[in-house]
């Protein structure tokens, strides 16, 4: 594994490569962005990056959809399809409560920047 | 019906003796990424978060697009119904009953402390990546694996009944997990409820 250029990790290893700079858009998203709600979209895409690391793990080149019939295949692997499919559901709840969180934050403070949030709890 | 000889032929495999470059990338998965890469920066930059809300709901699309290009259609729709469809409208429902800021610039101002995080994280991410097997490597692990996979693929429909290794394993293999994933999501609306101190859902 001495002789690996670059280009061929970027041509062979792409969608990983996807996956990392999704995730990291998603937690630039979480960290830079003053607006409650874009941190709660940036936690999203930060997901939405891992199930693509899942996904692209199952694909094989000419594999087809894991529908089974006698005397077809190759197909791609099932399992990393079904834990992401949890995964999407367990997602949309934490978005769910992260919402209801931010309206009730909304509510109380009549602000969604988390720098002026943090000044009218500090001030508290 | 049986399909074990398909799945069961595997050679073992090293992970780091793989060659790397039995498989590269495609025009179709190229204008994807572009696209879903295109649409995450704008999302993280546009000012506006109502237009951030439809871009996200435009890379979501271009994600369950990949998914099914990577042969997951369950997935591909999954994402197309919940990530473009109902996490767009929560957001929307939040934005409605919250002030958007007027903003005269059109994109965020680049916050270059979180972007020095964030190329860390992308430094020791990409580390792995050579050591990963190239994508739709059928020589890769996970593929050859006749233990796991295989098994799934080979015994899912007579144990089951499904056609549909997914669902054979979502609903059977794993019903009681897919039970408790009920349980969190009427948990989630039980503490959306509480959260917001109301008794039923109202729009």
């Amino acid at each position: 594994m001495t002789d690996v250029t670059f280009i061929d990790v970027l041509t062979t290893r792409h969608a990983y490569v996807l996956f990392v700079l999704l995730s990291a858009i998603g937690l630039y998203m979480m960290i830079a962005n003053e607006n409650l709600v874009k941190k709660v979209i940036g936690l999203n895409m930060f997901q939405t990056g891992i199930f693509l690391f899942f996904i692209t793990s199952a694909y094989r080149v000419g594999g087809s959809t894991p529908i089974v019939k006698s005397g077809g295949g190759p197909y791609v692997s099932p399992l990393p399809h079904v834990i992401v499919l949890t995964a999407i559901v367990v997602g949309i709840s934490l978005t769910a409560v992260g919402l209801a969180l931010t309206l009730r934050l909304y509510a109380e403070y009549g602000t969604l920047r988390a720098s002026a949030l943090r000044e009218v709890i500090a001030d508290e | 019906m049986s399909v074990a000889a398909t799945t069961t032929t595997a050679t073992p495999a090293v992970a780091g003796a793989l060659p790397l470059q039995s498989v590269g990338i495609t025009p179709v998965e190229a204008s994807l990424f572009a696209f879903v890469l295109i649409t995450a920066v704008l999302t993280a930059l546009f000012r506006d978060v109502l237009a951030s809300i439809v871009i996200f709901a435009a890379y979501s699309l271009g994600l369950a697009i990949i998914y099914t290009f990577y042969r997951a259609p369950d997935v591909g729709l999954t994402e197309a119904a919940i990530g473009a469809g109902v996490t767009t409208v929560f957001l929307l429902l939040t934005i409605a009953k919250t002030t958007r800021p007027a903003s005269d610039a059109r994109f965020e101002s680049i916050n270059w402390p979180a972007v020095g995080v964030c190329g860390l994280f992308v430094g020791v991410v990409a580390v792995t990546l050579p050591a990963f097997p190239a994508v739709g490597d059928p020589s890769s692990p996970i593929l050859t694996n006749a233990d796991v996979t295989g098994y799934y693929l080979s015994t899912a429909y007579d144990e089951t009944g499904a056609e549909n290794a997914v669902t054979a394993v979502l609903a059977a293999y794993r019903g009681f997990d897919t039970f408790g994933e009920a349980i969190v999501v009427f948990a989630a609306g039980i503490a959306s409820l509480l959260v917001l101190g109301r008794e039923v859902f109202t729009a």
